[in-house]
């Protein structure tokens, strides 16, 4: 198992390299630093010099590619120039904070709420609740995460109108240290509320089809001939297994929610990583882009290692080699 | 003496139904899906004939009406300059749909030939796309998009082909695992055996096996497009203003969410429309098409 871990982990270093390179080109070649200095008519010969031997321009791109990732590699991933010069991974490692601080509650919520709709779907499988489950999973699919967050905010709006008060913050993160426990509460709620429709829809959708192949198996008809309870059949027999499938899906869920998500944080005004990529990719800052990228990277091969790994251990049927 | 004219001799009536005619009768007994394609059809052909029939352009100025909820003279209410919001919604609506359907032809034709191609003969292309695949993981199709519409502009042609480029990876992966599963079979070995060229093979004699599955996610793709194309508009990544498409129309109103929510979830409710006909049509021509997934 370390063995594989290590080999794994070793092949995809070259998919890490070459997917940065590619980011990295794409970035680089889409605009010209020097460009906002042509217009300015006080700057001399040592402004372009300094722009220059900033951004390595002198350079062919390949080779500050180069530079970039052996400072990168060792934990200095240059300034971020569109955040006034700050630490670029600094920045991002801030910023990654907040969007955990949604992400996890709104993990955690997603898995428990998926797998109990998704069970009792499968269980009762044509039932009415069936039925208004899967319509609700329908709807929740076709809801854009936008339209609903636009509704969700909506709807504070006009308790605010209608009884001058209303529960929950529409727009910025409110934190414990410096707003106290309840205020922090009702800035979180939008954001991870807006964060489980939209994937508790789709995941509940999975658990169901998972559920519903477990429990047609022969093993299950076995465990229901030999008079095990019907519950300990669901759970121990059934669930135990169903939720082997899950796992790389919880992975990649996970892994996406800590890695920020754009429209979310964006519609919440919330300090994530989500709208820093985005003003990253718009502005064009290089250094940053790329701390998002790698940290993101890192974050799916990591998770999706992890799933592996535990597809193994859940399933000893799988084995390394 | 034929089939049938033997049952006819023996007093046997049976109907011969083709496999397009079982399919289309068993989706018709989709209830949901039946009314999801009724109420897809309403909604294209309002989107088609509404702009016609709307006494307004959908650049006309009513300065009379400025930035208005909806009223008579306009069941969608106006925009901050004057403009009919009904008339741009369903031009919104005709460009959305149509960068959605362009999308998910595009999407499956690119998918469906990869998948093909990587699935049949394996090996090294195989490996090249499951790699392809795993580095679009990585690679934010975000960026390559913002760059993209930066260099070749973004139209709604362009839109639609740069998504595509970034979509077809799933349609692939679908398409490759029943190529790897019906190259194996005898029917194939038959068919080589009979002298028929790859290509035959690949298009003639296992593609119409895989055809339920890709017509299901074709179908699927455009919900998925939709929403895709809205939220970019929404984030002013999409098309380019003053192309109305329904993502654009929401950006434009979110400003005014406070005064007017109407002009922002009025689209968002044809989004929701749109993605929710195409998932219905799509659940109902999986079961259609699939004769093993039918309800016992």
């Amino acid at each position: 198992m370390l063995a594989y871990s290590v080999r794994r982990v070793l092949a995809t270093i070259p998919l890490l390299l070459l997917g940065t390179f590619i980011v990295y080109v794409l970035v680089a070649i889409s605009g010209d630093p020097l460009a906002k200095l042509v217009t300015c008519t006080t700057c001399d010969q040592s402004a372009f010099d300094r722009i220059i031997d900033l951004y390595d321009l002198d350079k062919p791109i390949p080779e500050r590619y180069v530079n970039w990732i052996v400072n990168a590699v060792q934990g200095d991933f240059g300034p971020a120039v569109s955040f006034g010069s700050i630490d670029a991974g600094a920045l991002v490692l801030e910023r990654a904070a907040n969007s955990a601080r949604v992400a996890v509650p709104a993990f955690l919520l997603i898995v428990t709420i998926a797998v109990a709709l998704g069970v009792y779907s499968a269980v009762n499988q044509y039932s009415r609740l069936d039925y208004t489950v899967t319509g609700l999973s329908f709807l929740g699919i076709s809801l854009p995460t936008f339209v609903f967050a636009l509704l969700l905010q909506t709807i504070m709006i006009w308790m605010l109108e209608g009884f001058g008060w209303r529960p929950f913050y529409v727009t910025g993160m409110r934190t414990v240290e410096l707003d106290g426990f309840l205020e922090m509460l009702r800035s979180h709620v939008l954001p991870v509320v807006t964060l489980v429709l939209v994937l508790t829809a789709s995941e509940s959708r999975f658990q169901r089809a998972a559920m519903l192949e477990v429990i047609n198996s022969d093993y299950i008809r076995t465990a229901r001939a030999k008079g095990v309870p019907r519950r300990r059949v669901i759970l121990r027999h059934g669930l135990r297994n169903a939720l082997i499938p899950m796992v790389t899906i919880w992975a990649l869920d996970f892994a996406a929610l800590l890695g920020g998500s754009v429209v979310t944080e964006t519609i919440f005004a919330w300090p994530g990583l989500g709208p820093l990529f985005i003003s990253a990719v718009s502005q064009l800052d290089l250094n940053l882009t790329m701390a998002i990228v790698m940290l993101t990277s890192l974050l799916v091969i990591t998770f999706n290692l992890v799933a592996d790994l535990a597809y193994g251990w859940l399933d000893p049927r799988i084995r390394y080699e | 003496m034929s089939e049938a004219a033997i049952d006819a001799r023996e007093g046997i009536t049976t109907v011969s139904r083709s496999f397009g005619r079982q399919a289309w009768d068993r989706f018709r007994r989709h209830r949901l899906a039946m009314f999801a394609l009724v109420l897809l059809a309403l909604l294209t052909l309002s989107f088609i004939v509404g702009p016609w029939l709307s006494p307004y352009a959908f650049s006309d100025q009513d300065f009379s009406a400025l930035n208005q909820g909806p009223s008579l003279a306009h069941p969608f209410g106006t925009d901050p300059i004057g403009r009919d919001l009904m008339v741009r919604t369903f031009i919104g609506g005709r460009y959305s749909l149509r960068i959605a359907l362009l999308i998910a032809v595009l999407t499956t034709v690119i998918g469906t030939v990869i998948g093909a191609v990587s699935g049949y003969f394996g090996g090294a292309i195989g490996a090249a796309v499951d790699q392809f695949i795993n580095l679009f993981l990585i690679v934010p199709s975000l960026i390559i998009l913002i760059v993209l519409a930066n260099r070749y502009g973004s139209g709604p042609n362009a839109i639609a082909v740069v998504i595509a480029l970034l979509a077809w990876p799933l349609i692939a992966r679908i398409v490759r695992g029943s190529f790897l599963q019906f190259r194996e079979q005898e029917f194939v070995l038959a068919a080589r055996a009979a002298g028929a060229s790859t290509r035959r093979i690949m298009f003639r004699h296992i593609l119409p096996n895989v055809f339920g599955p890709i017509v299901v996610n074709a179908t699927l793709l455009i919900g998925t497009a939709i929403i895709l194309e809205s939220t970019l508009g929404f984030l002013g990544l999409g098309v380019r203003p003053p192309v109305p498409t329904l993502g654009n129309l929401i950006a434009e109103a979110k400003g005014a969410l406070q005064t007017k929510p109407s002009a922002a979830l009025i689209p968002g409710g044809f989004i929701v429309a749109i993605t929710l006909c195409a998932n219905f049509i799509g659940d109902g021509l999986r079961d259609a098409l699939d004769p093993t997934s039918r309800r016992s």
